[in-house]
């Protein structure tokens, strides 16, 4: 049995690896994670001289959440922009009516180009793992953590991926995808707090079930990531702050944070939304859905 | 081969194309003709799936399968006036990852690519970057890329807009040559002189209907009754000009000095009888002929003049 790999992701993969972007975009983000982890060594070294036991050595594990948020940020910036530029783009070279006439499915091509964006952040990822193996040489965090973080990653950028997607999909033009995208990121990263505080608020002051739509912020996954990874212990604790307090979250987050589940519902929300996003995208990228296709004035139509 | 039904787009209150019928048989090399603004794209991108009818049908040979599925995909080579690019891709890369787009193997692929670029004459650019290509190679690439999944159908919307005269020659040898190999061709274009050389029929589209649609010499022959006939006469001009104005299927249209100018709709034995009662008359023709015909004439009277 052959496999056989989508036509997009071998391509994207093809014209990618040629470019010298490739490269000057490793280096920046080579640089990018080496000025981190320099700065986060010089703070952790001023720290611990003020401190009666000097021993650095135990706050050396700081650097992992350090460049891994590094990362993080990186990719969620960049990922939008990658993807957001992809069907747009393919519109603005006049190459996607050539697709679409293919037996290619309006999701695989879709599904394509997600894949191939995320591919391409696994190389900036990879690339960066030595840097990050730095934070592991002295000792007090497992290796699997590492491991554990690269499907963290993948998760990041299959959100983001999917929102740069479904966004290219509805924008004629590159530049507004992009645009668009931050903004459906502000929804999701910030407003998804808004239910929680009002209710918080103008409640009893317990913010209740509503902290169950923070399952499908990214940001909030990450704090629980790394809080579980640092710690051991969750930000829905009760030993987190008022905010925090059993009391406060409801019983449904209290009982997924107490469980340790928090994060893992949490992941497949995510990815539930992006996969919601992606066929989103694809509903709006098949010509076959009513009020798809080009309208006259936006294009020639004879 | 393809059957196009009743076919009407429609946006809000525009219709772009207005109940458009037509049978286009297995071989033929059919001309899409009509002004800017005719319906002939909108016509072109819903047989290909690229936009919803809002009513009427498609079909492809004998299957029953909807526009825009697989199935029906697999049966149209679709190539557009526009020819986009990857940067970075080579033309063996590009082939490749369309014939991977119709769930071909690269294997497969490759021993058709050499054939088709052969055909296409661009063997020798086979390693060649894509964006590197004059726009004639990218057409003629793009061409072969449309056959690569042996289509039953080949649809190029306006394939010389663009190109040099050089390149139309050869994209216009290259169309005759997928003809005579029986490939059923749709060509959409403004070039009518190109058209009429190569098409063996034609499709003449204005404000969204087909207004004429057959065999080129079929349709000239129908459009030939209506043609203008010069008549320079010798003598005097009132009897001929009271004769013909007895003709039922006869109108003057002008009469300059000592000639003029009719429009007769019957048949060619019918002009030859009119021609003969006139002389029969004792008026001294001294010259006689009819307008002549060409495919540009067709197009300004179907389309009331409208520019292509």
């Amino acid at each position: 049995m052959r496999i056989r790999l989508n036509p997009i992701v071998k391509k994207e993969l093809q014209v990618t690896v040629r470019s010298m972007r490739l490269s000057w975009g490793l280096f920046a983000y080579e640089g990018v994670l080496t000025m981190a982890f320099l700065l986060a060594l010089a703070v952790i070294q001023e720290t611990t001289s003020y401190m009666s036991s000097g021993n650095i050595y135990s706050y050396l594990i700081y650097l992992f959440p350090v460049l891994a948020v590094a990362q993080v940020c990186i990719v969620a910036l960049i990922m939008p922009i990658i993807t957001a530029s992809s069907i747009s783009g393919e519109n603005e070279r006049q190459t996607f009516d050539i697709m679409l006439t293919t037996c290619m499915s309006p999701l695989s091509i879709v599904f394509g180009k997600v894949s191939s964006a995320v591919l391409r952040i696994l190389f900036f990822v990879a690339a960066g793992t030595p840097i990050m193996a730095l934070s592991f040489v002295v000792g007090g965090l497992s290796w699997s953590y590492l491991f554990y973080f690269l499907l963290a990653i993948i998760l990041l950028s299959v959100f983001s991926g999917s929102v740069g997607i479904l966004c290219s999909s509805f924008c004629k033009r590159s530049i507004s995808a992009v645009i668009l995208s931050f903004v459906i990121y502000f929804c999701i990263y910030i407003l998804t707090f808004l239910p929680m505080i009002f209710r918080a608020i103008f409640g009893n002051g317990n913010a209740g079930e509503s902290m169950l739509v923070l399952l499908f912020n990214p940001g909030v996954f990450f704090e629980e990531f790394f809080m579980q990874i640092m710690t051991g212990r969750s930000i829905f604790g009760p030993e987190q702050g008022s905010a925090f307090l059993s009391d406060d979250v409801g019983i449904v987050t209290y009982l997924l944070a107490r469980g340790k589940v928090w994060m893992f519902v949490s992941a497949g929300c995510i990815l539930a939304l992006s996969f919601l996003f992606m066929a989103l995208a694809a509903w709006k990228v098949n010509p076959m859905h009513s009020g798809a296709g080009r309208k006259p004035g936006r294009k020639k139509v004879e | 081969m393809l059957y196009i039904r009743d076919l009407t787009k429609n946006y809000g209150s525009f219709t772009a194309v207005d109940h458009l019928s037509l049978h286009i048989p297995k071989g033929d090399l059919f001309g899409f003709v009509g002004p800017n603004g005719a319906g002939k794209t909108t016509t072109i991108r819903i047989v290909c799936g690229l936009l919803k009818a809002s009513s009427g049908s498609v079909q492809i040979g004998s299957t029953a399968a909807a526009v825009g599925s697989s199935e029906m995909k697999r049966l149209i080579g679709y190539v557009p006036d526009f020819f986009g690019v990857y940067d970075n891709l080579k033309v063996r890369e590009y082939m490749d990852m369309y014939g991977s787009m119709y769930g071909m193997y690269s294997r497969d692929i490759a021993k058709l690519t050499d054939d088709l670029l052969e055909l296409v004459n661009l063997s020798d650019k086979k390693e060649f970057y894509v964006d590197t290509l004059s726009r004639g190679m990218k057409q003629r690439l793009c061409v072969a890329r449309a056959l690569l999944h042996n289509p039953q159908l080949l649809i190029l919307d306006e394939p010389s807009s663009g190109l040099d005269p050089r390149a139309r020659v050869e994209m216009k040898e290259l169309l005759k040559n997928l003809h005579s190999m029986g490939k059923t061709i749709v060509i959409s274009s403004h070039i009518l002189s190109e058209l009429s050389e190569m098409c063996t029929s034609i499709g003449i589209m204005n404000r969204g209907r087909l207004v004429a649609a057959g065999r080129i010499e079929d349709i000239m022959r129908q459009i030939s009754g209506g043609r203008r006939i010069h008549i320079r006469i010798a003598s005097e001009v009132e009897p001929a000009l009271r004769m013909l104005k007895e003709q039922t299927d006869v109108t003057v249209e002008s009469v300059r000095e000592k000639e003029l100018i009719i429009t007769h709709r019957g048949t060619e034995e019918e002009v030859c009888a009119l021609i003969g009662h006139i002389i029969h008359n004792q008026v001294i023709l001294t010259d006689f002929y009819r307008e002549a015909g060409s495919l540009e004439s067709l197009f300004m009277q179907l389309t009331g003049g409208g520019a292509s």
